[in-house]
C-alpha cells in the first residue's frame, strides 16, 4: 500500500502537480510530518503508525498548512490523507485556517486492523487513492457502557478518570482542531497554574465544550494522552446530539457553517426532548 | 436538620429579563428568596464554563433568563445561547450532573409575572433534586 503512495506522490512531484506533499516520515525509527519537496526523499514517506498531521503548531499558533500557505500563496500541495485527516481538513478550511482550493489529497483508506483500533466509524476518505474501503464501526462500547451508566455512576467514573491528569496539555496539543489564539486552557481564570489535577471537571469540560461541534472524531486526543482517560467517548457522544440537534456533522462539507456560530435562523435547533 | 435553602444563581439580561425582575419587584409579586441575580449584557455573554464553575462553586441550580427570541437587543445573542445551553446539558449529563440544575428560559421586561413563576418553579425543582453533592463541588 504505501508502495503505492510513493509512486503517485513521485508521479505528482515529477509533473509539477504539486509543489510539495506533507506526510509522515520516519527517520532513525521515527514519525514526524514533513513536507516533502524532492522526489528521491520520498523512501522515507509513511504512512503508518499514525500521527497527528494537521495539530496547530503551538508557537506559531496555526496549523502547518496555514503557515506554508501564508507564505506561498499559489503553492500546490499535495496531502497524502486518511479519512480523518480529510475530514480535519474540511473543517479547518471552514475555519479560515488553509485554503483547500490549493491542496490535492492522496486519499488513503485505513485497513480493517486500523478501523478497529480506532473503532472509527469512518475510516477512509471521501475519494479513496490507495488501499480498500472497509466499512467503519458504527457502535463504541465505551459509549453504550457510559449511557448504562446511572448519573452518580458517571460523576464517579470521571470523578476518578479526570482525577489521572496530569495537565500536560497532549489531547489540546495533538487536537487539529483545538486552533484558539488565545487558549482558555492558559488562562488563570479558568486552569489555575501548579494545581494538579485541574480543577475537575472545568478543565476537560472547556474542551468537551470547544470541540462540540468540530470535533471530527480522529482520537488523536485519546491516544496521546499519557494516563489513559476515555475522551473520545464524550467527544462521540457530542458528535452524535450535535447532528441530532442541528443536523450538523463536522469535516464534511466545507459550505455547512458551524451550528454554534450561527443563529437559529441560519441553523434551526431541534427541540432537545 | 435544617430545612434545604437552594443556592441559585440567576443570570439574566440587561434588557428584558432584569428589566422583568425589576417589575417583578417593583409589582410586589412573591417569589422565593433563593435566588441570586447576576446581570448581563446579553443572554448570550454567558460562557458555558460559567455556569459549570457556578455548579462546582457550590450552586445548586443555575437559571439563564434572556429576551424571547426575536426580541434580542443585539439581534442574535439569545440564539446562541439557546444553543449553547443545549450542548451544556448534553455534556452535564455525561459527566454525571444532573442537567436539570440548569435552566433556560425567556422572560421579557414585561413579565414579571412570569419572572416569578419561572423562579418559583425552578426553586421548587431544585428542592426536590437536593443540594449539589459534595462529590461535584472539588
Amino acid at each position: 500500500m504505501i508502495e503505492e503512495v510513493r509512486k503517485l506522490a513521485n508521479e505528482w512531484l515529477k509533473t509539477g502537480k504539486v509543489d510539495a506533499i506533507l506526510g509522515l516520515k520516519e527517520e532513525d525509527g521515527h514519525i514526524a510530518p514533513h513536507l516533502f519537496t524532492k522526489a528521491d526523499e520520498l523512501d522515507s514517506l509513511v504512512t503508518s503508525p499514525k500521527y497527528p498531521l494537521l495539530n496547530t503548531f503551538r508557537p506559531l499558533k496555526r496549523n502547518i498548512l496555514y503557515l506554508i500557505q501564508k507564505n506561498h500563496r499559489n503553492a500546490k500541495i499535495g496531502v497524502v490523507a486518511r479519512g480523518c485527516d480529510e475530514r480535519a481538513l474540511i473543517e479547518l478550511a471552514k475555519r479560515d485556517q488553509l485554503n483547500l482550493e490549493k491542496i490535492e489529497l492522496i486519499g488513503v483508506a485505513c485497513t480493517k486492523d486500523e478501523a478497529a483500533a480506532c473503532s472509527c466509524p469512518k475510516p477512509y476518505p471521501r475519494n479513496i487513492v490507495v488501499g480498500e474501503k472497509v466499512e467503519g464501526i458504527p457502535s463504541d462500547p465505551d459509549i453504550e457502557a457510559l449511557l448504562k451508566k446511572s448519573l452518580p455512576e458517571r460523576l464517579a467514573f470521571w470523578r476518578y478518570q479526570l482525577s489521572k491528569c496530569i495537565k500536560c496539555y497532549g489531547c489540546r496539543n495533538a487536537c487539529p482542531l483545538c486552533l484558539c489564539q488565545d487558549c482558555k486552557l492558559e488562562q488563570e481564570l479558568w486552569v489555575k497554574t501548579g494545581q494538579l489535577p485541574p480543577e475537575i471537571p472545568i478543565f476537560h469540560f472547556i474542551r468537551f465544550y470547544h470541540l462540540a461541534d468540530r470535533c471530527i472524531e480522529c482520537g488523536e486526543c485519546e491516544r496521546a494522552c499519557p494516563v489513559g482517560i476515555p475522551l473520545l467517548t464524550i467527544y462521540k457522544l457530542l458528535r452524535r446530539d450535535v447532528k441530532e440537534l442541528f443536523d450538523y456533522e463536522a469535516g464534511v462539507d466545507v459550505k455547512q457553517e458551524a451550528p454554534l456560530l450561527t443563529t437559529l435562523d441560519e441553523t434551526p435547533m431541534r427541540s432537545e426532548e | 436538620m435544617s430545612e434545604f435553602k437552594p443556592k441559585i444563581v440567576t443570570f439574566t439580561c440587561n434588557w428584558c429579563s432584569y428589566a422583568g425582575a425589576d417589575l417583578a419587584g417593583v409589582s410586589r409579586i412573591q417569589y422565593p428568596p433563593n435566588i441570586r441575580i447576576i446581570r448581563l449584557m446579553c443572554s448570550g455573554r454567558l460562557e458555558p464554563e460559567i455556569v459549570v464553575k457556578s455548579l462546582l462553586y457550590g450552586a445548586d441550580g443555575v437559571l439563564v433568563l434572556g429576551c424571547h427570541i426575536g426580541d434580542c437587543h443585539y439581534i442574535a445573542g439569545n440564539h446562541r445561547t439557546k444553543k449553547r445551553i443545549a450542548i451544556l446539558r448534553k455534556i452535564l449529563s455525561y459527566l454525571g450532573i444532573d442537567p436539570r440544575r440548569v435552566r433556560l428560559d425567556w422572560v421579557s421586561a414585561a413579565e414579571g409575572d412570569r419572572f416569578a413563576q419561572i423562579v418559583t418553579e425552578f426553586t421548587k425543582e431544585i428542592r426536590k433534586l437536593g443540594p449539589i453533592s459534595k462529590e461535584v463541588c472539588s
